[in-house]
């Protein structure tokens, strides 16, 4: 009867379709192209519901055979995209993209760039949003690639003025590609995302035209804004804007401040600490102590010398000092029953000492200040550092030893 | 670590996903996803594009056939779990529905007369007894008179089977004779109320079902590998159940050569319940390895050292089963456990349990499912714990107030309807702040700097969820490797993504995350079937079931030997087999774009690989012999226990009760009269009942063999009367009613049969208790005082006799019945019969 042979049909059709599967995960290319080119029989009789139908599937398989087959050519590959553009409307967008992205990445810019143009000029009835969703990251990408070619001539710009000679004809042509890139790009970082690439080159055009409060206002945006993902390079480009702009230390603290509460082991925090450290306020100070313990408190900081000198610094600075030991204390209340055996085991004081002196020094004052001079971690530092001889180890024991009754204080 | 200076550009929306679901064949093709600046330029004035997906990946190549063994098959042979045939409905119409989620039907029906035949006694136990008289099961047809109290069960049998051929047909009709006997008895047959027999039996079946479908129970695997790197020879320590039950934990001591090879004896734990998960973390040199159970879970410490032997250090117990063991990579003997009432739980084994959280709803949106995950973060004080509706992570320190939402299945993350968290896995090894989740559909990579939006996202196409995850990080420079492992199917995937570029890009050193070059396919250990050598096809079967078996854990590890590298998969299956097989690395092709990863040979398998090298084929008849040897002879203690009679009696005691049987035979034979004859048995009669005093009170009064003259009695069932004969009875008494009996005997001569002594019940009751009583018979008529006061109060004196002769031949001396059987010709026995009984009358008289 007609159904069975339609189950028999579907049978086998899946069937083949494991077999090109099976092939394509054991990097039989040739072997998945040559089911491939059964399976295309299955669009003849494409009455299936499903999720991805047969001309879908056609498409990806037949991308990821032709990007890996020995034998396929870029010519190949662009004339099998245009069929397969072809094969189902609602996929075009979609479809066009990928090529797009293929040409972008085989370093095609020209081709991207036409195929961009084509597939913003296409229209069909009704767009879904996901159509929608399409056409703007299209708009978007020729963005992108007019921002690529207006950065082009202002770079022989910048270096004809250099000579004193100016062409007006790129000059001109840069302008449009600016308007051309500016529309596009001002569109798509509307709608919420993350949109890096195209905000950082957005705020690039903006900044050479001058026109810094909109620069100002797209970042604040960016970052800001509440329907957007809680994306930290959003609040670096920020600080990284306001650093070039020259704006007040107090705003730069308050970027970071907000990049410091969403992300404490961002890598800034360094920067941060610094900044702070050198303060004359008090509050700042504190803050920085703060900063820098929260960013220690990270596995990926763990072997960070940078930091662990930055917090040895800042403690001994404390110590020396004799005040503010509270601000020591009050970090270390809530570090105390585990920091000893993250950061300050005698495996670790071993592993640092083999790997990293300066890493070692600086762990060693640290834990030599928060845990008294009978620390494992302390104990094997200095007295590895001072059986190498190194006047600084010395002058560490000297210090924790002198110090011991901080400690104390700390430790009530 | 840096945060990437620009990510793949993306939408963001917040919701319930949108996009429709369903599981997609090749989704995870023919897609870059999105392209980012990055990378060197080809030429200096044009920007350089990488894809999210699609860029150059690693070569690695099997080095054999198929997956090996590594460890001889454990002793005992295995029991598969049950398999969908054995609880599905298989009927001709019921066939062609999809075993899938909806389509399925239970075979409710067979899997409850199951219980009814192997547990009858616990299905119909006392109403089975009390009717069996009314049950006839022969082919025979029944006679009028018992036709009244009697059913034929044959035909009731015979319309059932009829009924079971008829099953799928639309028009069947219920045989109106079935109807009525199921109307009738189906209230009170039954030991167990039908109706909750049936609901627990429905759950059972219900719960069996879908962890066949999908058993979350194995998530995160039960096999660790424990690297060890000193001296000259690689290795390491495999760490994986065995026993006939999973319930007992190993760590192998193994040496990594062209295939491992396992060095000694294994450290052996037994453990009080099957081991679900094995988890394993590197703190300071030491490894720390967590064992899950249903129930219990507990932690052992190996020191980094070869060879050295596992400490366990601590057990807790759980009221609800534990869904989720994770050990901490930070901190020393810390571990996080989950249970499926929703509770969370911080372990440290020197603090104790820190309950985190306890919250039996889901998180994000509702699910039905129990199951609970919870893994460590880059921060050692904030835990991830997962639903199946996402991951959230929360601080340890104030768990109430300070969480974020990591992963949503929903818009944020573009999932698709239906889609639900698998696995999540922290991938602190490769990138400290990253993560791994796997749903059914596409795996994801989050970084937690940068909550709900994954940073990559591919679908994975594999057939069954993946369960099992484990990773192998790459130097920098090189690609993290993912294996992906499935259950029910034993698949597995090799992903490889980087976090970090070739040079320096726009900004940073650190770029987006890419999933590297495309996802491979490794052997399965029922792959290697076809290499093994022909087997007997009922052989082949069993080693196929067995082959096939569910896998239940994943582990690998990487083994560089100077320039060449080689990965070695571990898999477990449930049978308690490891397979291992090996990857090696191809470096010398330069990456390139046009013409990679394209094997040079024709379609179908590479024909280097067509067969497994001799020392695989050698691994392989090892293991075949092993596993026969321990599957053809079953260890002593697997057969049913049973008593032996030998042992409880000896020869001669075996072959004393010979006698007494006739006296049973006899018993019977009264019974069978009084019923022929619808005649009553006295002792039932209200009358004969007497409240007899407390046992205890006789055993004071006992010679020789009291004991067994009284369950004698008890056995004939008369073991009032002899209480009172003993009691009560006086000589007189005794005598007055033998001479009776006597008379009455005689009136019965007349009469041709020998039952008719039995017609009256009152002649069975008195000759029972003249019979059972050999004690009183031979007491001395000078004691009458002692034995009427030995009736009320407990008789402290023993009453003086002589060793009484077995009870036996005088009872069955007097009993015509049994005279006959002796052979005593009929005009002997009066003769025999009157001598017996004046021996009877006059042995007071003598001494």
């Amino acid at each position: 009867s007609s159904n069975e042979h339609k189950l028999n049909f579907k049978k086998s059709k899946e069937a083949c379709l494991s077999y090109i599967q099976d092939a394509m995960l054991q990097k039989q290319w040739k072997r998945a192209a040559e089911f491939l080119t059964c399976y295309v029989e299955s669009l003849e009789k494409d009455y299936s519901r499903e999720h991805i139908g047969p001309s879908e599937m056609i498409w990806r398989i037949g991308t990821e055979i032709l990007w890996h087959h020995s034998h396929s050519s870029m010519k190949e590959f662009n004339c099998f995209m245009e069929q397969m553009k072809t094969l189902g409307v609602k996929r075009y967008l979609k479809v066009c993209l990928e090529h797009v992205f293929h040409l972008l990445c085989n370093g095609q810019i020209d081709e991207a760039y036409q195929n961009l143009s084509l597939a913003e000029s296409w229209r069909f009835g009704e767009q879904t949003a996901l159509q929608d969703k399409e056409m703007k990251l299209i708009q978007a990408y020729r963005g992108l690639l007019d921002y690529y070619s207006w950065s082009k001539q202002k770079n022989i710009l910048l270096e004809h003025g250099e000579d004193g000679f100016s062409d007006l004809a790129v000059e001109q042509e840069m302008h449009s590609c600016f308007r051309k890139a500016a529309v596009n790009l001002k569109e798509i970082i509307k709608i919420p995302g993350v949109w890096d690439l195209f905000v950082k080159c957005y705020v690039d055009l903006l900044e050479f035209y001058g026109d810094h409060n909109e620069a100002h206002q797209v970042l604040n945006e960016y970052a800001y804004n509440s329907k957007f993902p809680a994306n930290p390079n959003a609040h670096v480009y920020l600080y990284q804007f306001l650093k070039r702009q020259g704006e007040s230390k107090k705003s730069l603290v308050s970027a970071l401040k907000i990049l410091h509460d969403i992300v404490p082991s961002h890598e800034l925090m360094i920067d941060f600490n610094t900044m702070l450290q050198k303060s004359k306020k008090r509050k700042k100070r504190r803050l920085g102590l703060e900063v820098i313990f929260a960013a220690l408190d990270y596995a990926g900081w763990k072997e960070n010398a940078k930091a662990w000198s930055c917090l040895a610094r800042q403690v001994k600075q404390i110590v020396n000092s004799g005040k503010h030991l509270d601000w020591i204390k009050q970090e270390w209340n809530s570090r105390k029953d585990w920091w000893p055996a993250f950061h300050f085991s005698r495996y670790l004081a071993k592993k640092n000492w083999q790997e990293n002196k300066s890493l070692s020094y600086g762990k060693a004052l640290v834990a030599g200040v928060l845990l008294g001079k009978d620390c494992k971690y302390f104990k094997y530092v200095s007295h590895h550092g001072c059986k190498a001889q190194l006047k600084k180890f010395r002058m560490l024991k000297k210090f924790v030893n002198r110090h011991n009754p901080v400690y104390l204080r700390i430790s009530q | 670590m840096e945060f990437p200076a620009a990510l793949f550009p993306s939408y963001f929306g917040a919701g319930p996903p949108r996009e429709e679901g369903g599981p997609a064949p090749a989704a995870g093709w023919g897609e870059h996803g999105q392209v980012l600046e990055g990378g060197p330029g080809r030429r200096q004035a044009q920007p350089a594009f990488v894809p999210r997906r699609g860029g150059t990946s690693e070569r690695w190549e099997a080095a054999d056939a198929a997956a090996v063994p590594v460890l001889p098959p454990s002793a005992g042979c295995w029991i598969p779990s049950p398999a969908p045939q054995d609880i599905l409905y298989r009927s001709g119409l019921c066939r062609k529905l999809p075993a899938g989620k909806s389509g399925a039907t239970l075979d409710f029906a067979r899997q409850l007369g199951h219980f009814f035949v192997d547990h009858p006694e616990d299905a119909f136990g006392s109403l089975g007894q009390l009717l069996h008289k009314n049950f006839h099961l022969g082919n025979s047809k029944l006679k009028r008179p018992a036709r009244n109290s009697t059913i034929r069960m044959t035909a009731l049998v015979e319309d059932i089977d009829r009924l079971e051929a008829r099953r799928g047909c639309p028009r069947q009709h219920l045989a109106s004779r079935l109807r009525w006997f199921s109307h009738l008895c189906r209230d009170w047959l039954f030991e167990v109320p039908l109706g909750l027999l049936a609901d627990c039996l429905h759950e059972e079946l219900m719960l069996q079902w879908s962890n066949l479908l999908f058993d979350d129970s194995l998530t995160g695997g039960a096999l660790a590998w424990l690297p060890r790197g000193d001296g000259g020879t690689r290795g390491g320590c495999l760490v994986h159940p065995g026993g006939q039950a999973m319930n007992h934990l190993y760590f192998q001591d193994m040496v990594l050569e062209e295939l491992p090879r396992a060095r000694g004896s294994p450290a052996q734990f037994e453990l009080s319940g099957r081991v679900r998960q094995v988890a394993a973390a590197r703190v300071d040199g030491e490894d720390f390895v967590g064992v899950r159970s249903d129930y219990h879970c507990g932690v052992w410490r190996v020191p980094g050292r070869t060879g050295s032997a596992p400490t366990p250090l601590q057990v807790i117990r759980t009221d609800v089963p534990a869904s989720c063991l994770t050990v901490s990579p930070h901190l020393p003997g810390e571990l996080s456990v989950c249970t499926q009432s929703g509770t969370i739980y911080l372990w440290n084994v020197e603090t104790g349990l820190q309950q985190l959280r306890h919250d039996p709803e889901t998180m994000y949106f509702r699910d039905h499912s129990p199951w609970r995950w919870s893994d460590f973060t880059a921060h050692p004080r904030v835990l991830s714990c997962a639903d199946r509706t996402g991951l959230q992570c929360l601080d340890v320190r104030a768990p109430k107030k300070c969480h974020f939402d990591l992963f949503k299945v929903g818009e944020e993350a573009g999932c698709q309807q239906g889609e639900r968290v698998v696995l999540p896995m922290y991938l602190g090894r490769a990138h400290p702040s990253q993560y791994l989740v796997t749903t059914q559909f596409s795996v994801y990579v989050l970084d937690e700097r940068l909550p709900l939006v994954p940073i990559l996202k591919w679908a994975h196409m594999m057939k069954a969820p993946p369960l099992f995850a484990h990773l192998m990080p790459g130097d920098p420079g090189r690609t993290h490797k993912v294996l992906l492992g499935a259950s029910s199917t034993q698949e597995l995937l090799l992903l490889q993504y980087r976090v970090r570029f070739w040079g320096v890009s726009s900004g940073g050193s650190q770029s987006a995350c890419q999933l590297a070059g495309t996802p491979q396919k490794l052997h399965s250990i029922a792959g290697c079937l076809q290499y093994l050598p022909t087997q007997l096809p009922h052989c082949h079967h069993l080693l196929q079931q067995r082959l096939t078996a569910p896998a239940t854990g994943l582990a690998a590890a990487l083994q560089e030997d100077g320039p060449h590298e080689s990965m070695l998969v571990f898999q477990l299956s449930e049978a308690g087999d490891v397979f291992c097989q090996r990857l090696t690395h191809e470096a010398a092709q330069p990456p390139a774009p046009t013409s990679r990863d394209e094997a040079t040979t024709a379609p179908g398998s590479s024909p280097s690989l067509a067969v497994p090298s001799p020392a695989a084929a050698l691994r392989y008849c090892r293991w075949l012999r092993a596993l026969s040897r321990a599957c053809r002879e079953p260890p002593q203690h697997t057969w049913p226990p049973s008593l032996s009679q030998r042992r409880l009696f000896t020869r001669r005691e075996l072959e004393g009760p010979a006698g007494p049987s006739t006296l049973q035979r006899q018993m019977r034979q009264q019974l069978r009269q009084a019923m022929r004859e619808g005649g009553r048995i006295q002792r039932w009669e209200p009358s004969a009942f007497q409240p007899p005093p407390l046992p205890q009170t006789l055993e004071l009064a006992g010679g020789p063999d009291p004991l067994s003259a009284r369950l004698t009695a008890a056995w004939a069932g008369d073991w009032e009367q002899w209480w009172e004969d003993r009691t009560s009875f006086s000589v007189a008494q005794r005598q007055r009613a033998l001479r009776e009996r006597r008379r009455r005997q005689k009136r019965a001569r007349g009469c041709r049969s020998l039952s008719a002594s039995f017609t009256s019940s009152l002649t069975y009751q008195s000759e029972l208790s003249e019979l059972s009583d050999a004690g009183p018979q031979l007491l001395s008529p000078g004691h009458p005082l002692v034995l009427s006061q030995e009736g009320s109060p407990p008789a402290r004196s023993p009453p003086a006799r002589s060793p009484p002769a077995s009870p036996a031949p005088d009872e069955i001396l007097l009993s015509s019945q049994s005279l006959r059987c002796r052979g005593i010709p009929k005009e002997r026995r009066k003769t025999l019969r009157d001598y017996l009984s004046v021996w009877a009358e006059g042995a007071p008289a003598t001494p």
